[in-house]
């Protein structure tokens, strides 16, 4: 069986305390996130543009990124918002009488 | 007629789950019980309880769950086995991890109404979609192109590209439900807490969340000590609950 070597596990303990240090940081100090239609607070989080990316850091919801809607046409700029998908509430589908709608033909 | 098969994952010492016994048969009979062990061979076979299977499958025996996309399916598919030996006894199967504690004696009957007054066919928590969020399982099996496209060959809905989640330690099924999920075969690893949810509502099952019973499912800190304040604030279960057995 391998172990682990002292300086090793004392090295990830280290990259471990400083992530958790680091996500405190985001959360505490982060941009507030917000659902975009409901205005609730998805927490707070470092949103950083980086090399063409853009990176979240301390998200802790599962957030959908998506431009914003515009009421008055803009050329210049757009807004990327985040909205959560709503609680999951499908239909039972086996035992509806009719065929599932992935079986029905479009034409 | 028993109704509830209560199946219960456990991996600790055969004395541990002695006294995990004493405390279930508080809330559910003991003849619903069938214990399904992770544990070693020898500490399986000193468990004195008829109703039992040992899981042989390096993909329960996971150390990082996450990364290394911890399965329940060949656990699930051995339950399954025993359901249709069974015969009609069992209509719902309630799934739990050992540290997902029962707290009310009348456990069973309340996921049962709950169940039914949800038309829901698989009752988890923390059921949340995930698909196109940054949710880090769903990103994580995004990297493989045959993540999404496996649900869109399967799927029975008209939008195959929906991916549920729930937190792994405790569920809730009918008897269909859980019969059909376990014929399917995992076609290449996926992580339990997006697969039995994503597979059973593709299938074209009713997933439905547990709502304010959510509040006492959390996956960090041990909740040990917290056993009678949560069952004074309304919970059914707790969990994660990981020192109890060893007092």
């Amino acid at each position: 069986m391998d172990f682990a070597s002292g300086e090793a596990i004392v090295g990830q303990m280290i990259r471990k305390f400083i992530r958790t240090v680091g996500l405190k940081i985001a959360q505490t100090i982060g941009t507030p996130i917000k659902d975009f239609p409901s205005g609730r607070s998805l927490g707070r989080a470092l949103v950083i543009p980086w090399r063409g990316k853009i990176h979240i850091i301390g998200l802790k919801a599962a957030a959908r990124p998506m431009f914003q809607p515009q009421k008055r046409l803009t050329y210049w700029k757009q807004e990327i918002v985040f909205t959560e998908h709503p609680l999951p509430d499908f239909p039972n589908i086996r035992k509806t009488e009719r065929p599932s709608p992935s079986e029905i033909a479009d034409d | 007629m028993k109704t509830v098969l209560n199946l219960i994952l456990s991996h600790q010492p055969a004395a541990a789950v002695s006294k995990m016994f004493v405390h279930w048969n508080q809330c559910v009979p003991n003849e619903s019980i069938l214990i399904a062990y992770g544990g070693t061979k020898s500490e399986f076979d000193a468990i004195q309880h008829n109703q039992k299977f040992f899981v042989d499958d390096p993909r329960l025996r996971t150390r990082d769950h996450q990364r290394e996309f911890q399965s329940y399916s060949r656990l699930f598919q051995a339950a399954a086995e025993f359901l249709e030996r069974q015969g009609d006894q069992f209509r719902f199967v309630h799934f739990a991890e050992y540290d997902h504690l029962p707290l009310v004696p009348d456990l069973n009957e309340r996921q049962i109404e709950r169940l039914t007054a949800e038309g829901a066919d698989l009752l988890g928590f923390h059921v949340h979609r995930v698909d196109g969020t940054n949710d880090p399982h769903f990103l994580y099996h995004m990297a493989d192109d045959k993540f999404m496209s496996y649900w869109s060959g399967i799927s029975r809905r008209r939008e195959p590209e929906v991916v549920l989640s729930m937190c792994g330690s405790g569920s809730v099924w009918n008897r269909e439900a859980f019969r059909a999920v376990c014929a399917v075969k995992e076609p290449f690893p996926i992580y339990m807490e997006l697969y039995l949810p994503t597979l059973a509502h593709h299938l074209g099952f009713r997933v439905r969340d547990f709502g304010e019973q959510n509040h006492f499912v959390r996956v960090l800190k041990d909740e040990t000590s917290y056993v009678d304040h949560a069952r004074e604030e309304g919970a059914w279960t707790l969990h994660p609950v990981k020192r109890l057995w060893d007092k």
